[in-house]
């Protein structure tokens, strides 16, 4: 083992603390639940359409994901268009 | 200075455009429409907002009787939608506003703002302390209907409740009685606690009394939406991965194809639940511990019937203080989170993730229907900085899905977590030991 994971290992001990203590935060305190009603509403939808070009590629980049990446963050507003609204 | 100007003329009192004039026939306009520009022709000719008229003439006066004998001794029987006279054991359903009304159908044809008479806007001026002349005996009785929706007249001894559909928003279109019963929320609440003792609060603990739950009506709109949403933005798929470098220095490298995606969905949503009181939808859980009732939603808002006050004999409510323009925002909202949902499971080649840029939501029509459902709140106000705060735990009073806040004993917290992370530290120290 190198010297850079002896490093890295010590931070365990306060990493293994704080998670620790948010873990059983949000057990008692339940601040992170509220109503999944994109999952509990009945919701019927059309089959989804759409369009998908590609526009670019990257050579070499070191992350392992998309940044800014928010696929599954439903609840996250991005820009929002004002259009005509039906 | 004396304002050298004059005030401006008052509309005329005589003559054309004054109220001395013949009124126009219903539905005529001065100029005809045809000839104005589309957008205003639009406006002109767009059909009032419809309404769904939920009031019941037949309990108009508060009385409510029982349909077999007359008596005003109503009660809710606990565990069914039914009514029960206590005077002759004659047992009754209120009708289900799904059929009564047709809520459930014509999801996909929804088109502009349709409102149950119940969830109309709440008139500024409206009191919350209502006044009665008992049919019975013509005394006064005064109901609060901030908290309260029937009382006793205390001469004739006959029920009240208010069934008129009063502008002050406190009479819905609809109630969803209560299924559980109150040993059971007890022991649910009970059962929901015990798991979490350790850490919990002494002085919460220690006047733990989960037999003073109280039943509560807590005021929703139920709103039906048709929608359609364009989500654009981009998306990765990984082409190659590759390592560039020998020994400590070795590091990882990807090539990617970067695409524009573009995805449109129309739905319609079912019963979503809205919290119709300012306070309630209030979610800050700095400050409050509104997240918690909010969590033990759905209920089976399709079993909901027709209002009737006897209903709430026994219970207390909250008003409803919140219109549908307040509201609209929130929904707008949770549809497009909806959206988003939807079309996920369209955007699952791409491997390194999708970053959503823009949405754009089209709402076509939306049905509000207002609604009190039934909730067990316990409550345990925690003293600290500004008032402290106020913990819930909250049944379900048709599903029984539970959820609470219970406030912890933070130097025991934190007690356990410094422990933990000490002996987690002493495992690493001792293995950098052995290793060097």
């Amino acid at each position: 083992m190198s010297d850079d994971n002896g490093l890295w290992l010590l931070a365990l001990g306060p990493t293994g603390a704080t998670a620790l203590y948010w873990a059983l935060y949000r057990y008692y305190r339940n601040t992170d639940k509220s109503h999944a009603f994109e999952r509990e509403t009945a919701v019927d939808a059309q089959p989804v359409t759409g369009s998908d070009r590609k526009v670019d590629e990257i050579k070499g980049t070191r992350a392992s994901r998309i940044s800014g990446e928010n696929g599954r963050a439903y609840r996250t507003r991005v820009q929002r268009v004002r259009g005509d609204t039906g | 200075m004396s304002d050298p100007k004059t005030p401006a003329p008052a509309a005329p009192v005589t003559g054309p455009g004054s109220p001395q004039d013949v009124p126009p026939l219903p539905g005529s306009q001065p100029i005809d429409p045809a000839t104005l520009p589309r957008s205003i022709r639009d406006e002109l000719e767009a059909p009032d907002p419809a309404a769904i008229d939920t009031a019941s003439a037949e309990l108009k006066d508060g009385i409510n009787r029982c349909p077999k004998c007359g008596s005003t001794e109503i009660r809710h029987k606990p565990g069914t939608d039914l009514l029960v006279c206590l005077y002759c054991r004659n047992e009754w359903d209120g009708a289900r506003v799904e059929e009564a009304f047709g809520l459930g159908e014509g999801l996909r044809d929804l088109r502009g703002t349709v409102i149950a008479s119940g969830a109309r806007d709440i008139a500024a001026d409206a009191a919350s302390l209502m006044s009665f002349k008992c049919t019975a005996c013509g005394a006064e009785v005064t109901i609060n209907t901030e908290s309260t929706m029937t009382a006793r007249c205390h001469w004739c001894r006959h029920v009240f409740g208010i069934n008129e559909q009063i502008a002050n928003g406190a009479v819905p279109d609809a109630v969803l009685p209560f299924h559980i019963r109150k040993d059971d929320a007890v022991a649910r609440i009970r059962q929901f606690v015990d798991k979490r003792r350790m850490f919990a609060l002494k002085a919460f603990k220690e006047q733990f009394t989960p037999e003073n739950v109280v039943g509560v009506y807590l005021p929703y709109m139920i709103v039906d939406g048709n929608a359609g949403a364009d989500i654009a933005g981009k998306g990765e798929i990984k082409t190659r991965e590759y390592t560039r470098g020998t020994g400590n220095d070795k590091k990882t490298y990807y090539d990617a194809d970067i695409y524009q995606i573009e995805r449109h969905v129309d739905f319609t949503v079912d019963d979503l639940p809205l919290e119709s009181s300012a306070e309630r939808g209030d979610l800050d859980t700095r400050v409050n511990t509104n997240n918690i009732i909010n969590t033990i939603l759905p209920f089976d808002t399709k079993n909901a019937v027709k209002w009737n006050a006897s209903y709430l004999v026994g219970f207390t409510s909250e008003k409803r203080n919140r219109d549908v323009e307040h509201l609209r925002p929130r929904l707008e909202d949770q549809l497009l989170s909806i959206a988003r949902a939807q079309v996920e499971s369209s955007t699952s080649r791409y491997d390194r993730g999708v970053r959503w840029e823009q949405e754009r939501l089209q709402v076509h029509g939306t049905r509000w229907v207002s609604m009190y459902l039934p909730v067990w709140l316990y409550s345990y106000h925690q003293p600290g900085r500004n008032g402290g705060l106020l913990h819930y735990i909250a049944v379900n009073g048709r599903t029984g899905e539970t959820m609470g806040s219970v406030p912890v004993q933070q130097w025991k917290l934190l007690t356990a977590a410094l422990t933990v992370g000490t002996f987690i530290e002493g495992i690493v120290l001792w293995i950098l030991a052995a290793s060097s």
